[in-house]
């Protein structure tokens, strides 16, 4: 396979002139529209204020070219190619849906261009179908929701039941966060997987939910589901009864305030959310708002800290696309989110972990930070590649 | 029944001239469209077939095109058997699926029609979407292509593969015409313009309307393996509704009932839209705006209205040509 | 689990309640194609439009000015419509209209894009209607009662209008026979015009009520499109009966799939419309038998 592909690209990179020394192009491969085309507008409006305030450190300059995935599997995969094959981009980022990574995986591993993912959290990127090229700047499914399971059990709670969209993020979510919490000592009393995107009215659920005699409910939903899950949620009255804990997308500052009141009071766990106390954090913020006039998600300081990580790649000495994805390898740096760095054995992001509770704020909600966990390296799971070469 | 123009053969060897030049020129990106213009085209050409010819508007076409793909890579990758048998499989599975549908909405009419194979083709779609073994909303990857080298073809080589396509488009077409002009194609036709008539005269028509579903069913199939081994990844989104939808478009677009319309339909169709998602990611509104204009002008599609305007007359020349020919052969022999 | 009365209680309001919300959808679609047999795809895009028009008037004026203002601006939305497209396409084939209105659906998606932008925007619950009831033993939402209530009284309203008034027999005369109708001095094209406009002004209606539910985003109407097309060929077109009954049916069939079976709760819903189409291809209750 991987050989087949290589020989398919012989000509293409074999022919691709090598950039002018300092000028390296990006490609960004971002969905604008479909569903998920806020995400992708957070992500581009995070990484051009990232090339914006860290630009002056490097010598590099960089050409960007945009693409559209729709977060459709076969056009991101063909617009991929472009990028690749038409363009001759040094370097790619972006990939919100874990879909559009798979499709452009063995693309991107064939013809050894860096891609760094901006969003995408399939576990198994960084696991068994790891690559030297592909590099993650944002979060994978499991590393989200695996310290949760420890934290809860040591608040006293028991008895869980669990509720997500029946996909492969949604499993894997659950799947990160159950295993922590059955090994800390809890029980697992009930789960519900619901059909994704097609699921507009959750009561059937949230009334089992309820009848299950578990001590609180942790789920995972992302964008509209999110809204929905959270008002119904709240309008069934289970809030008092049956606290909702949650992956941290659940009440994301990009939409949360379109949940409103309902999502007070909620907790969740996330790698980043815009109330953390620090000076980078600080300054990303202010600088955030002052470009785009509302608060900066997750998603924006992923766009953000990507835009960061190829620059600190190029400070390195990284010209072209294999010094590039050798030096993305290796890029450690203190950003909003805290120190990160990448792990070389599955070139997934190692960060901290914030445990947050919604709450009502001056002009609109903000989230309490009740807790920080500590950073930790995903287990391999099967990811076999060589360490990269020191700088 | 199916019948070639002049109007048609012109369009015809210029559409596979202009194919086959770009073929041999296109850059990397313009092969990738090149190719998906192929596949599309042997999809459009599986809905005219029943759609232009049989009146049944189906909008399940493009779930039999994902089933195609998928039960290409449950044969090939999943349970290893090789390529070439797992394309005859996987055409052979999506046709017995074509028929089946076939067979059970050769009752219904119209819209009903219509809605029925929305339904067969959402019901695929769902399935697809949760079920583990096909991979759910992350897809499946790691498919590989024909295997040509014996003959000295190289199909991981996208030039290769895109004239790989355009042979099969061809094919596809010559096989289209086959069957519209084989007895059956021309019971078709009259289960379109008169069902009871030909029931009247002892047909059975659910047959009749599920074999031809079937083979039209089989080439969607077809165009679905080449999609997988396109692309060599597959996700649910290619069983969606709005894919049989675009192709229906495409159909309509192009001129339904043609052969060739749709042919013309898909080359707009991938044309337009790379070029707007350049521009502006609303290309759904101009093309939306587009359709409108197009169905609202009640001509018959692009090659519709070509063949309006200007086949009457080269049919007309054509004619008398002929008779003029005759005439003279006539005279010759006098 | 614990599982008592209060439990299928609560179930079967929670399929009451998807049910009238579908019933809300459905009902302008069905009656449009039963008079005029027009097949209107873009109905869902229209439901959005609905949520889109509360959503804004809400910010301004309180939930219930979107509530009642959301189905007049659908209607104007229809009018425009009617006039520019509808009207034309009305002899044309099944086919035609179905691509009218799916270029219908592109167009109105990116509108609503270009104007709402791509983030999800929200309406709150008003505060009467905030907060849980107490009856029948259990708690439940007062504003999902309040959707079971406002669907059955749009039902016994239509169902009124439609066996007791002038324009009512009007309209079942034009649903039997357009052609005779018109002979009898009946100003079909006016009728047909009132008909579109009022489901229209249903489909925004329905959009303003599931709007606090749900979220706003420019998807929903694509979501709700299929359902509702579910519902109304299960039930038959053309017929409130229909309507009605495939409501019920998918919204039992839907909240209890989730329940009982939960593996097979997407796909149970399409298998029963297919074993529908196979023993009756015109639905249950269609307007003509």
């Amino acid at each position: 396979m991987k050989r087949s592909i290589l020989t398919a690209l012989g000509l293409a990179t074999g022919l691709a002139m090598p950039a002018a020394a300092e000028d390296i192009k990006v490609g960004l491969l971002l969905p604008f529209s479909g569903v998920y085309a806020s995400l992708g507008n957070e992500i581009e409006a995070g990484f051009a204020l990232g090339l914006e305030q860290f630009g002056g450190e490097t010598d590099a300059t960089f050409d960007i070219v945009n693409e559209d995935t729709e977060v459709k599997p076969p056009v991101a995969l063909g617009k991929a190619k472009k990028l690749i094959l038409q363009d001759k981009v040094d370097v790619m980022v972006g990939v919100v849906s874990s879909g559009v990574l798979g499709a452009v995986r063995d693309m991107v591993h064939g013809a050894g261009v860096p891609l760094i993912v901006a969003n995408a959290g399939n576990d198994g990127a960084t696991g068994e179908s790891c690559s030297p090229f592909i590099t993650r700047m944002s979060f994978s499914n499991g590393q989200v929701n695996r310290p949760m399971g420890q934290w809860m059990y040591d608040q006293g709670i028991r008895k869980i039941y669990t509720l997500a969209p029946d996909y492969a993020a949604g499993r894997q979510m659950i799947e990160g966060f159950a295993a922590t919490f059955t090994a800390a000592g809890g029980e697992i009393v009930g789960q519900d997987f619901t059909p994704f995107q097609k699921t507009q009215d959750f009561g059937p659920y949230l009334t089992q939910a309820k009848s299950s005699g578990a001590d609180a409910v942790y789920v995972f939903y992302a964008g509209g589901e999110a809204i929905s899950f959270v008002k119904q949620y709240d309008s069934f009255g289970l809030k008092a009864e049956l606290p909702l804990y949650g992956s941290g997308f659940l009440t994301s500052p990009l939409y949360v305030n379109a949940e409103g009141p309902a999502a007070e009071g909620v907790i969740t766990a996330l790698h980043y959310v815009p109330t953390i106390d620090s000076p980078a954090n600080a300054a990303f913020v202010e600088a955030f708002k002052a470009k785009t006039d509302r608060m900066p998600s997750e998603f924006a300081v992923q766009g953000y800290d990507a835009a960061r990580a190829l620059i600190e790649a190029t400070k390195a000495g990284a010209t072209d696309r294999a010094s590039l994805a050798n030096a993305l390898r290796q890029v450690s740096f203190e950003g909003p989110r805290g120190q990160l760095s990448i792990d070389p054995a599955t070139n997934n992001i190692v960060q901290p972990i914030y445990v947050y509770e919604t709450v009502a704020g001056e002009g609109g909600l903000t989230q309490k930070v009740l807790a920080q966990l500590p950073a930790e390296a995903d287990p391999v799971n099967g990811c076999e590649m060589a360490a990269p070469v020191s700088n | 029944m199916f019948r070639h123009t002049p109007l048609r053969y012109a369009t015809l060897v210029l559409l596979a001239s202009v194919a086959l030049f770009r073929v041999f020129t296109a850059e990397y990106f313009g092969l990738e469209i090149l190719t998906e213009i192929f596949i599309l085209a042997v999809l459009v050409l599986a809905l005219d077939m029943v759609a232009g010819f049989g009146g049944m508007v189906s909008l399940c076409h493009g779930a039999l095109m994902g089933v195609g793909a998928y039960a290409y890579v449950m044969l090939s990758t999943i349970a290893g058997i090789a390529p070439p048998v797992a394309m005859a499989g996987a055409i052979a599975v999506t046709g017995v699926a074509a028929w089946v549908i076939g067979a059970i909405c050769a009752r219904s009419h119209g819209i009903y029609f219509i809605m029925a194979t929305l339904a067969f083709g959402q019901m695929a779609y769902s399935y697809v979407f949760e079920a583990p073994i096909f991979g759910g909303d992350d897809g499946l990857g790691g498919i590989s292509r024909l295997d040509l080298s014996f003959v000295g073809i190289d199909l991981n080589d996208s030039r290769s593969f895109a004239f790989f396509c355009l042979a099969i488009l061809a094919a596809v077409y010559g096989t289209a015409v086959l069957i519209l002009r084989s007895g059956l194609g021309r019971s078709l036709s009259g289960v379109m313009h008169n069902e009871q008539r030909m029931r009247a005269l002892g047909l059975t028509v659910w047959r009749v309307k599920a074999d031809v579903f079937g083979l039209s069913g089989m080439i969607a199939g077809l165009a679905g393996v080449l999609a997988a081994q396109h692309i060599m990844y597959i996700s649910p989104g290619l069983l969606s509704w709005t894919v049989s939808g675009e192709a229906l478009v495409v159909v309509i677009l192009g001129g339904v009932g043609t052969l060739i319309g749709p042919l013309v339909g898909a080359v707009a169709f991938v044309m337009l839209k790379h070029e707007l998602s350049a521009v502006t990611t609303y290309w759904h509104l101009v093309v939306g705006c587009i359709l409108i204009a197009v169905v609202m002008s009640r001509a018959n599609g692009i090659f519709g209205w070509l063949e309006d305007r200007w086949g009457a007359r080269i049919d007309r020349r054509a004619a008398d040509a002929t008779r003029n020919q005759k005439t003279e052969e006539v005279a010759s022999d006098a | 689990m614990t599982i008592d009365l209060g439990f299928w209680t609560l179930q079967t309001l929670n399929a009451l309640q998807l049910s009238m919300l579908l019933f809300l959808l459905s009902v302008g679609l069905t009656v449009i194609f039963g008079l005029m047999h027009f097949v209107n795809l873009a109905h869902g895009a229209l439901y959005a439009l609905g949520a889109y028009f509360a959503a804004s008037l809400a910010a301004v004026g309180g939930y219930w000015m979107g509530f009642f203002l959301a189905p007049v601006a659908v209607a104007g939305v229809g009018v425009l419509l009617y006039t520019g497209l509808i009207q034309r396409m009305r002899k044309s084939g099944p086919m035609a209209q179905v691509l009218v209105t799916f270029g219908l659906i592109f167009a109105l998606l990116d509108l609503t894009r270009i104007f709402w932008g791509d983030l999800a925007l929200a309406i709150e619950v008003p505060g009467i209607l905030s907060g849980r009831l107490a009856f029948l033993g259990v708690e439940y939402p007062t504003y999902r009662l309040f959707i079971i209530v406002l669907g059955t009284a749009i039902l016994a309203a239509l169902s009124l209008v439609l066996s007791r008034t002038q324009i009512g027999a009007m309209i079942r005369a034009g649903v039997d026979n357009d052609a005779m109708a018109a002979c009898l001095g009946i100003n079909v094209e006016r009728l047909f015009f009132i008909v579109f406009c009022v489901g229209c002004a249903l489909a925004g209606l329905a959009g303003a009520v599931a709007a606090p539910l749900l979220s706003v985003t420019p998807e929903m109407g694509l979501q709700i499109l299929i359902p509702t097309l579910i519902v109304i060929v299960i039930g038959g077109l053309g017929s409130l009966k229909g309507a009605i009954a495939g409501s019920l049916i998918y919204g039992f069939v839907q909240t209890f799939g989730a329940v009982l079976a939960p593996q097979l709760a997407s796909v149970l819903i399409y298998a029963l419309l297919a074993a529908v189409l196979v023993i009756k291809p015109v639905g249950l209750f269609p307007a003509k038998g």
